[in-house]
């Protein structure tokens, strides 16, 4: 007990210390701040009414954005199967899954934008750097969330299969497959939609969707049109995510 | 007919135990022998019927199950398994597929492979699984996910997969000891008649001497991974019985468990 109290003291004398490090070296101008009001005030007031003209760039840019996750989830499907199997401390040895969970938590270590920027100079603008950078950073979680999802497979079914004379593809199929089904369907739609929220940002790098009209619209200070587009991405984040919890139901 | 079981001097110990969880076992089952075998937990009466299923690798002895030479680093053929059918103390359903699907799954080593594969039984198949569920009198649960039923109908459905299998050995662990004294009863009279009628050799494992009494015609004691007698049922005292559990050494585990 005296021992954890003890971690508790250093951990809270650590964050502290941050804090006060990161108050004192900020350069914060109060006076900064006390002025943001008024331009803040401006900068909406310029956004109303948000122009309706832009229907038809708003509908490409969700089409394409819509297009990007899906074949970007399909991608990170693929690659997140054989990956989450050898990711599996159940089927595989120590010696394979260990590696293979590092270069996943390295792989989810590097941010989606990152990834993207370095596909448009691989393969240039487009929707299909966008597409090439979600399914890898997507694969980071997926894959991990598939081995998680094998490991927490009941073996005693499996092993009765065994004993009535199942090779290890048909314990797959009968024993395996019916216990994860409903946790690989809902990660895979909770990835989807993590991947359409963070591929509408992949357009301000080039790389696709509707995330280029908004950064088009702002650099040329047609903020009433920005706020169209934002409000179209506001929209299209809500009904997937309620998509997906009516979804989310099904599977249990 | 040969003997079903063969085991010569077997011994066997789990990874990173002390101790062996069995010590010198020889035994002999002959063609249509209903045995229940008795002893305390950590006697060695899973591990032996594990073994005898050819679950565990890495054991001393000699083996032969069905006239078959077991080897101690290799597991049988798939070809030899659905001969010997397991019954598991925990059921080992299949929880979010049918009851059906579950007794289907007790045919999946008598299927052709792209068949098997598919779960696409073919009729003959299905005939054998209604029967089965017939049997023990679940027909009407056919549809039902497991995950719905109770206890006493999941033992059900696993005796069922375990017959549809068509095994001529039945290994059954501990198959009532999730059940109340009544249900246990049934299902044991409803496994061992099953398996008389088929023709089938049978060996449960128990706590319960009484319900070795009535549903097996030899006794095998095991304490500490032996066997400490092999009687006929007639045969059977009440001193042989105490004698298994007397000054029995209660589990550190479960002393440590009452102090906190």
């Amino acid at each position: 007990m005296r021992r954890r109290d003890l971690g508790g003291f250093w951990a809270g004398l650590l964050i502290v210390g941050v804090v006060l490090w990161s108050f004192v070296t900020a350069d914060v101008e109060l006076s900064r701040l006390m002025s943001a009001g008024p331009r803040i005030a401006d900068f909406l007031g310029r956004m109303f009414p948000p122009d309706p003209t832009v229907m038809e760039e708003i509908r490409k840019g969700s089409a394409e954005t819509l297009r990007i996750a899906t074949l970007g989830t399909l991608g990170a499907v693929i690659l997140s199967i054989p990956l989450g199997i050898l990711a599996s401390e159940t089927m595989v040895s120590p010696a394979i899954h260990r590696p293979v969970r590092i270069f996943l938590a390295f792989v989810r270590a590097i941010p989606l934008i990152l990834v993207a920027m370095l596909m448009v100079g691989a393969v240039g603008l487009g929707p299909l750097p966008g597409i090439i950078a979600v399914a890898f950073h997507a694969t980071g979680m997926l894959a991990k969330f598939y081995a998680e999802a094998v490991d927490g497979v009941s073996p005693a079914p499996v092993a009765a299969l065994e004993s009535a004379g199942a090779g290890p593809l048909l314990r797959l199929r009968h024993a395996i497959w019916p216990q994860i089904a409903p946790v690989v369907a809902r990660d895979t739609i909770f990835r989807f939609e993590l991947n359409l929220r963070e591929s509408l940002i992949l357009g301000i790098v080039g790389a696709g969707g509707i995330g280029f009209y908004i950064q088009t619209y702002v650099r040329s200070f047609q903020y009433d049109k920005a706020a169209s587009v934002t409000i179209a991405v506001i929209v299209m984040v809500i009904v997937i995510e309620a998509i997906n919890v009516l979804l989310r139901r099904r599977f249990t | 007919m040969g003997n079903v079981i063969d085991i010569d001097d077997l011994s066997f110990r789990h990874d990173a135990a002390a101790q062996n969880a069995l010590e010198q076992v020889s035994l002999r089952v002959a063609t249509g022998e209903r045995i229940a075998l008795l002893g305390p937990s950590g006697a060695g009466k899973t591990t032996l019927l594990t073994l005898l299923d050819g679950r565990l690798r890495g054991w001393r002895g000699r083996v032969s199950v069905l006239g078959q030479a077991q080897e101690p680093e290799r597991a049988p053929p798939l070809a030899d398994r659905a001969d010997t059918g397991f019954i598991f103390q925990e059921f080992a359903l299949v929880e979010r597929s049918t009851a059906m699907r579950n007794v289907l799954n007790g045919r999946l080593g008598r299927m052709p492979g792209w068949r098997a594969l598919s779960g696409r039984a073919a009729k003959r198949d299905l005939d054998i699984a209604s029967a089965a569920l017939s049997n023990c009198g679940i027909a009407d649960l056919a549809d039902r996910r497991v995950d719905s039923l109770s206890g006493g109908q999941r033992q059900r459905v696993a005796i069922a997969r375990c017959l549809a299998q068509e095994p001529r050995v039945i290994f059954a662990d501990e198959p009532v000891s999730n059940l109340d004294p009544s249900r246990a009863a049934e299902i044991l009279m409803l496994l061992t008649t099953a398996a008389k009628a088929r023709g089938a050799t049978t060996i449960f494992s128990s706590h319960q001497p009484e319900l070795a009494r009535r549903f097996a015609d030899r006794v095998i004691g095991m304490r500490n991974g032996r066997i400490v007698f092999d009687l006929p049922t007639g045969q059977l005292t009440d001193d042989a019985t105490a004698a298994l559990y007397d000054d029995a050494v209660p589990l550190p585990a479960a002393r440590l468990k009452v102090v906190n």
